[in-house]
């Protein structure tokens, strides 16, 4: 087949694989519906059936993913849109970014140490509990490796989706806040997604606590990094 | 469904509006990249660049209007943009062969963790928050010798804010 038109239909597939796990799952409310799980599984799948070059995935797909920059950019609207909200519990809000950073690192680093992992895989753990376009730009601080990078964030992200609700409820946690910043902090985007499924309240705060952390985490990864190294 | 004349217009006016947005954050994103290997930063250009549309936004510089519904499609599909670099993990195809178990079953544990943890220190931080909140209002209250008018901060649902 002409190689342009393979990576043509690859960036159809990308598209609509999440287009249309999307709208499936607007539609029916399942988690193995979500765009998060079902979008990414089912390109790999094809990629591997296949057996598509990744040079030939990624001739166009690639600008898809040059786009994370902008939408890091984009972060600022939502900061200033909710700023009566971060004047009005600043002290909340900051040490929840700061115990939600320092306990995933801690966890991360745990993780190193008790598990035989090889070192490029476990460096790109560090950053995993922040959204993808700040922990591809701090990974390198901690010599991950960008991609293993996107799919532990993309992992943990998943993992705190499901077992976020059980736990709340075993651990008897009530208030929007705790469930907002706990998400946020935990599991970035697909946290706040999930959030402003559970109210409206605890997405907006999971979402400032998502872009919070992830800040936070790009300006110490050197100095983490250092300590820990 | 029959579409309108109008309706399509709207819709076009949309569409296009979103595109010049998406394009403006683009292109503002490629120049704080080069404004940031220009002076050798240590932060990466789009952290740069949060800040300065943050502190254009908050000085007014730029109406919110203008960057809404960009800002909007690029925050909202962000999962998307970052489908490509999940699919190039299949360079790595045996070291997750051989430790994806290991790696599954302890990054389960220490999400529990993370998650608990913060959502604990949090809810016993926002009360004592509030407390103090609380505290003020009445002090303030009783310097202006007016009676203490405290906002409802309970509702169905639990603690709002």
């Amino acid at each position: 087949m002409n190689l342009t038109l393979l990576a043509l239909l690859c960036l159809a597939l990308t598209l609509g694989c999440y287009y249309g796990s999307k709208a499936l799952y607007r539609r029916k409310q399942r988690v193995w519906f979500a765009p998060i799980l079902l979008a990414p599984l089912a390109i790999l799948v094809t990629v591997v059936i296949l057996k598509i070059p990744l040079a030939s995935y990624f001739q166009y797909t690639h600008w898809l993913a040059a786009l994370l920059a902008p939408a890091t950019i984009a972060f600022a609207v939502p900061i200033y849109r909710e700023r009566q909200l971060i004047k009005q519990y600043p002290i909340t809000l900051s040490v929840g970014v700061i115990v939600g950073l320092l306990l995933g690192l801690a966890t991360s680093w745990l993780l190193m140490q008790l598990t035989t992992m090889p070192t490029e895989l476990s460096n790109s753990l560090m950053v995993r509990s922040v959204s993808t376009p700040f922990a591809i730009e701090a990974t390198g601080a901690f010599g991950g490796i960008p991609e293993l990078t996107a799919m532990l964030v993309l992992l943990t992200g998943i993992m705190g989706m499901l077992i976020c609700e059980p736990l709340f409820k075993v651990a008897k946690i009530r208030s929007a806040v705790a469930k907002g910043v706990a998400l946020g902090a935990s599991a970035h985007g697909a946290g706040a997604a999930k959030a402003s499924e559970i109210g409206r309240q605890e997405g907006v705060i999971a979402s400032l606590t998502m872009i919070f952390t992830g800040i936070a985490m790009v300006l110490m990864a050197p100095l983490f990094a250092s300590v820990i190294g | 469904m029959p579409l309108s004349f109008s309706a399509i217009q709207s819709k076009l006016c949309k569409l296009f509006l979103l595109l010049a947005q998406v394009s403006f954050f683009c292109l503002f994103a490629y120049s704080c990249q080069q404004l940031a290997s220009w002076l050798h930063s240590p932060l990466p250009g789009s952290v740069i660049g949060l800040a300065i549309l943050l502190l254009l936004l908050c000085g007014k510089v730029i109406p919110e209007k203008a960057v809404n519904s960009g800002a909007a499609w690029l925050i909202g599909d962000l999962l998307l943009f970052f489908i490509p670099p999940v699919v190039a993990v299949l360079k790595y195809e045996d070291i997750l062969e051989q430790y994806g178990v290991t790696l599954i079953s302890s990054m389960l544990a220490a999400s529990c963790l993370v998650l608990l943890g913060t959502a604990f220190t949090v809810d016993r931080l926002f009360n004592f928050e509030r407390k103090l909140k609380l505290q003020k209002q009445r002090k303030h209250a009783q310097l202006l010798r007016a009676p203490v008018k405290i906002a409802p901060t309970h509702t169905a649902s639990g603690v709002s804010l």
